[in-house]
């Protein structure tokens, strides 16, 4: 029941600290526009322009129109090719742009083109489609372009004349670099990020009571500690799932594909947003006011975000292992584990099973962050005075 | 320091003690903050405990309100045996304390839920106690924005939202205006008719007006403890002329005293100023003043005016209050 009254007073005065929370609820969401505007910035692109002078045959087929359609879809060797095609009418225009460095190289294809392809699948000629690249030779994106553009109009060109490749190159990458794109292994590390923001909202909603002196009415009242600081963490863990949701929408709205169950992820949301709040408390039984926590706050807000892999994947070696699960330095931070455990579930679809460890891991740190935090700020806060 | 232990009894309308103190001390350290209090309040008494900055008026409440635990002595009451001491106690501290982003009547809400009061219960009282502390217009308005005045009063309803036996108000009004000094004046009397108050103040004027009986306490030792009206009585009858002089120069402070100790019923010399006590010392002012000025003293101020607590407590102590 008195539990039920601090969730009221508590939600109304976290949503009247209104800045406090725009800021907390914000910053995950900023992060991911950030780290997507990085990840596209760094992500290699060429823009090719074409011209399509290919008139076609009798059947109204036009193999240039499908070319295009091509270069958008084709993968090499399950690398997607990162060309943005850019269709024109006329070859003046696309040298026009080529100077002006509003594109990587210009692609012509010739009037002829079906009608020879054609020609090629029927054995009926044997001249060879012609398709005219044009670009400046000194520019690296050009060559680059042109050799991909080269080998996905050889691969078109075998496809539409049935033949086989005399010579087939096989190409593989360097670690998950085919697999994997770098927002969408940054984006479990941002949502902790969201998480760890918490921090000063949990650590100002339990200070503020000393703040404002309130806590005297409370030690005068009937209210028990474990009512008041639980009260005030269900509060917490609210604001922590729906920084979590804005997070991820956002993440997904700029083209995270998550993989594995929502609800795992936010079983995982959920622990890490009370081991947050439990750290919270340790913050909280340490200084007395607002202004203290934001300075005090500020060291373990830089240790989580930066010695745990949530602003930047980071690794480190085994001190030990308990049951074969390794445990680092950073092992003691329980953002880690949560993670390792996000990493595991939305992008390489483990199930449940696979993240017990760090289940375990971050259950354990959490009653020993709360257990901690509790103590203090019992006997610094709440209990009588000796 | 002189020290008076005179222990009125709780008279007839206050039989019922309500709060019996005995041998309380409470020492941080090697420092004593309260040292050995005996006395008893009674139901629907206004008990006012007197005494200077650091006197231990409130360390004293403090372990009545269970905030602090005593050294030594106990502390017991009677009233409702359905209540616990927490109940029993509706504590006002010197310094308003509230919840800035609640309402008026959101806090005096929660407050009366962390007594395990429903809803159904608090509401109306929220809004009667708001209404007899003129502060119905303010009841949806959030407590940051309210008045000092009025931020005093909410303090004292949220004192009291949990109906206790007992209300216990430090300092009661001080930084007041006059209109909510008034106010919470009237207030005080109104609830001590029904419960039990007691109140600090080292404002003797206040205490005078509105306690039944008052204690004085200085070093943590209670001096004395009678009704208003008796303890003035335990310095005499008569006006009081107070004498403050640009210069302090004792030697000569000491020579004039000794040139009008025959006008007096009693004077007391502080660092630059004299209280001289006497029944009809309005005759002699002229021989006073004449007698200070050949002394070679320079008189800033004089006041003559009735005997106060005031100087019952300079009376007992040898210094001034608010020093």
């Amino acid at each position: 029941m008195k539990t039920i009254s601090v969730i009221k007073k508590s939600t109304k005065e976290q949503l009247r600290s209104f800045w406090v929370l725009l800021l907390t609820l914000s910053m995950g969401p900023f992060f991911i526009f950030v780290y997507y505007l990085i990840t596209e910035s760094s992500k290699p692109q060429y823009n090719i322009l074409v011209v399509n002078a290919d008139m076609g045959n009798r059947e109204h087929t036009n193999f240039g129109n499908d070319l295009i359609s091509f270069f958008t879809t084709a993968n090499v060797d399950q690398i997607s090719t990162p060309f943005v095609v850019h269709k024109i009418t006329a070859r003046n225009e696309g040298i026009e742009k080529l100077k002006n460095k509003k594109a990587d190289a210009l692609i012509v294809i010739s009037e002829s083109f079906t009608q020879r392809l054609f020609a090629l699948k029927n054995r009926d000629s044997l001249l060879t489609s012609e398709i005219e690249f044009v670009g400046d030779l000194t520019n690296t994106n050009y060559l680059i372009s042109a050799v991909w553009a080269n080998e996905i109009i050889n691969r078109f060109a075998l496809e539409s004349t049935n033949n086989k490749q005399i010579i087939e190159v096989k190409e593989t990458a360097l670690g998950t670099s085919a697999t994997i794109n770098e927002f969408n292994m940054l984006v479990p590390g941002i949502l902790i990020v969201s998480l760890i923001m918490l921090m000063f909202t949990a650590s100002i909603a339990f200070v503020s009571e000393v703040e404002n002196k309130t806590i005297l009415r409370l030690k005068l009242s009937k209210l028990k500690t474990i009512e008041f600081l639980g009260g005030i963490a269900v509060v917490q863990l609210l604001v922590g799932l729906a920084s979590v949701v804005l997070t991820l929408a956002t993440a997904i709205l700029l083209g995270f594909e998550y993989q594995g169950s929502l609800i795992i992820m936010f079983l995982i949301a959920a622990l890490t947003s009370l081991s947050i709040i439990s750290f919270s408390l340790i913050i909280a039984a340490i200084t007395k006011s607002a202004n203290e926590v934001l300075v005090v706050g500020n060291f373990p807000m830089f240790l989580f975000m930066f010695f745990t892999g949530a602003a930047f994947p980071l690794k480190g070696e085994a001190l030990f292992s308990i049951a074969g699960y390794p445990i680092n330095l950073q092992g003691f931070l329980t953002p880690t584990h949560a993670i390792s455990a996000l990493n595991k579930t939305l992008v390489m679809d483990m199930d449940l099973a696979s993240i017990v460890p760090e289940i375990i891991a971050m259950v354990v740190l959490t009653l020993l962050y709360f257990a901690i935090g509790a103590i203090i700020f019992n006997n610094r806060h709440l209990k009588l005075v000796k | 320091m002189l020290q008076v232990e005179l222990q009125q009894p709780i008279k007839k309308r206050f039989m019922e003690p309500m709060i019996k103190i005995n041998g309380l001390k409470k020492k941080f350290g090697d420092f004593t903050a309260v040292d050995g209090l005996n006395f008893e309040i009674g139901k629907n008494e206004i008990f006012g405990l007197l005494g200077p900055n650091g006197a231990g008026k409130t360390t004293t409440i403090n372990m009545i309100c269970g905030l602090l635990p005593p050294t030594e002595g106990v502390i017991n009451f009677s009233g409702d045996e359905k209540k616990d001491h927490k109940s029993l106690i509706g504590y006002c501290p010197q310094e308003n304390i509230f919840y800035p982003k609640l309402t008026c009547l959101e806090q005096l809400q929660f407050v009366g839920q962390m007594y395990s009061f429903s809803s159904k219960v608090l509401t109306p009282r929220a809004h009667e106690l708001l209404e007899m502390l003129g502060l119905k217009e303010k009841t949806n308005e959030r407590a940051n924005n309210l008045s000092g005045g009025m931020k005093r009063r909410l303090n004292i309803c949220l004192a009291l939202i949990h109906d206790p036996e007992i209300l216990i108000l430090d300092e009661p009004e001080a930084g007041l205006d006059p209109q909510s000094r008034i106010l919470v004046r009237d207030f005080i009397k109104h609830f001590g008719k029904q419960k039990t108050v007691l109140l600090t103040t080292h404002n003797m004027d206040e205490a005078d007006r509105l306690a039944d009986r008052v204690a004085i306490i200085d070093y943590g030792k209670l001096l004395l403890l009678d009704t208003p009206q008796n303890l003035k009585k335990t310095i005499g009858d008569g006006d009081v002329l107070e004498m403050t002089f640009e210069n302090s120069d004792e030697k000569k402070l000491d020579q004039f005293i000794e040139r009008i100790n025959r006008f007096s019923e009693g004077i007391k010399k502080g660092s630059n100023f004299i209280l001289i006590k006497h029944p009809n010392i309005i005759e002699h002012l002229s021989e006073i003043k004449n007698s200070a000025e050949s002394n070679g003293l320079f008189i800033s101020e004089i006041k003559l005016r009735e005997n106060t607590l005031e100087d019952v407590f300079i009376h007992l102590t040898g210094r001034n209050l608010r020093q």
